[in-house]
């Protein structure tokens, strides 16, 4: 698929921070779309995250999406294309590029983050939640499994126990709700997510690059071996949930 | 099951969502987005109301609705229905 390099620029943005040294900043801002994962949009991903570990001058990089939606999850056509066969969920590499970004990642997610959306949250090393946004694992409320690698990422952060609930109950719950619950790093007030992230950010920045990034392929490696079992598991899942003859039907009817 | 029940439903999960939003300024003439609801909470709201009332009302229905007096009086409606056709 063709992209259109300039809007794919206009959905994905990525930067250095003025007030920072080393700080990077990836913003996905597709305030019409939503921030939902659609092709144009992990295309746009993909290639900024290339652009940022390539990028010798960022230490840390803090991943941020628009002050009410972080991330929103496979879009309607998205999620179509994958019905159809036209595309293999497991063909949707943007967790594996997010953990294997060679710098500490800082995700900041002021807003929702929802599906794969919280997937692609869960893929950073260090987590700021807002109080008020929802965060879940939507999947089972279309009737298919999950993806993305969020049937491991998310015991990163909180029990097994819990993270089961969350994935087969399909409920997003609010930030506050999960505090004194998980490992999350920080959970504040909507308003004060991103600077949280940064200060956080440009602490670790401080460090030698070389440092950081032996530290984050170690940190990350459990992870990142558990993401690839878990990609093999849920593609399973996957050929046969998508398969079923009412896939299309349940998704039209739960999809929001 | 009458409209107050239904009413009281709604107004409980709504309150749950929706910080600091007390029963006395839930006016039902208005959309839950008014008084302070995103859509994920509208989401939420309706869902378990719909699992408390045991009712199911396609999501084609639900999004045509533009307050809460309309959507209690659709999960009323919903309820009135005989069990064997509840979807």
């Amino acid at each position: 698929m063709g992209v259109d390099t300039h809007s794919a620029a206009a959905l994905v943005q990525l930067s250095l921070s003025p007030d920072f040294d080393h700080v990077g900043i990836l913003r996905i801002a597709d305030a019409d779309g939503r921030n939902a994962l659609s092709e144009p949009l992990v295309h746009a991903l993909l290639a900024r995250l290339a652009e940022a570990a390539q990028d010798e001058r960022i230490h840390c990089l803090v991943l941020c999406g628009l002050p009410d939606v972080f991330c929103a999850g496979a879009s309607r056509d998205m999620l179509a294309s994958i019905v159809q066969g036209r595309i293999a969920p497991t063909d949707i590499l943007l967790s594996k590029a997010v953990l294997d970004l060679p710098m500490p990642v800082v995700a900041a997610m002021a807003g929702h983050a929802i599906g794969g959306g919280l997937a692609l949250g869960l893929c950073a090393d260090i987590l700021v939640l807002a109080r008020e946004s929802r965060y879940g694992a939507s999947f089972m409320n279309m009737g298919f499994t999950p993806g993305m690698g969020i049937t491991k990422l998310l015991e990163h952060v909180m029990s097994p126990a819990l993270a089961a609930e969350i994935l087969f109950s399909g409920e997003p719950r609010r930030g506050r709700d999960f505090i004194g619950m998980t490992g999350v790093n920080y959970i504040v007030p909507r308003v004060e997510v991103e600077e949280r992230a940064f200060a956080v950010a440009a602490r670790i920045a401080e460090k030698p690059r070389t440092s950081l990034q032996l530290l984050k392929r170690t940190l990350s490696l459990p992870r990142r071996q558990a993401f690839e079992a878990t990609r093999t598991m849920e593609s399973l899942m996957h050929e046969i949930s998508f398969g079923q003859p009412d896939a299309a039907k349940r998704i039209e009817e739960n999809y929001d | 099951m009458t409209r107050e029940q239904v009413l009281k439903v709604v107004s409980k999960h709504l309150m749950d969502a929706v910080d600091g939003l007390e029963e006395s300024k839930i006016d039902p003439a208005r959309s839950m987005k008014d008084l302070g609801a995103n859509s994920l909470d509208i989401v939420e709201v309706v869902s378990r109301s719909m699992r408390e009332l045991k009712v199911k009302v396609p999501r084609s229905e639900l999004s045509k609705l533009t307050n809460i007096n309309e959507l209690v009086d659709t999960l009323l409606k919903a309820a009135s229905t005989a069990p064997e056709q509840r979807a």
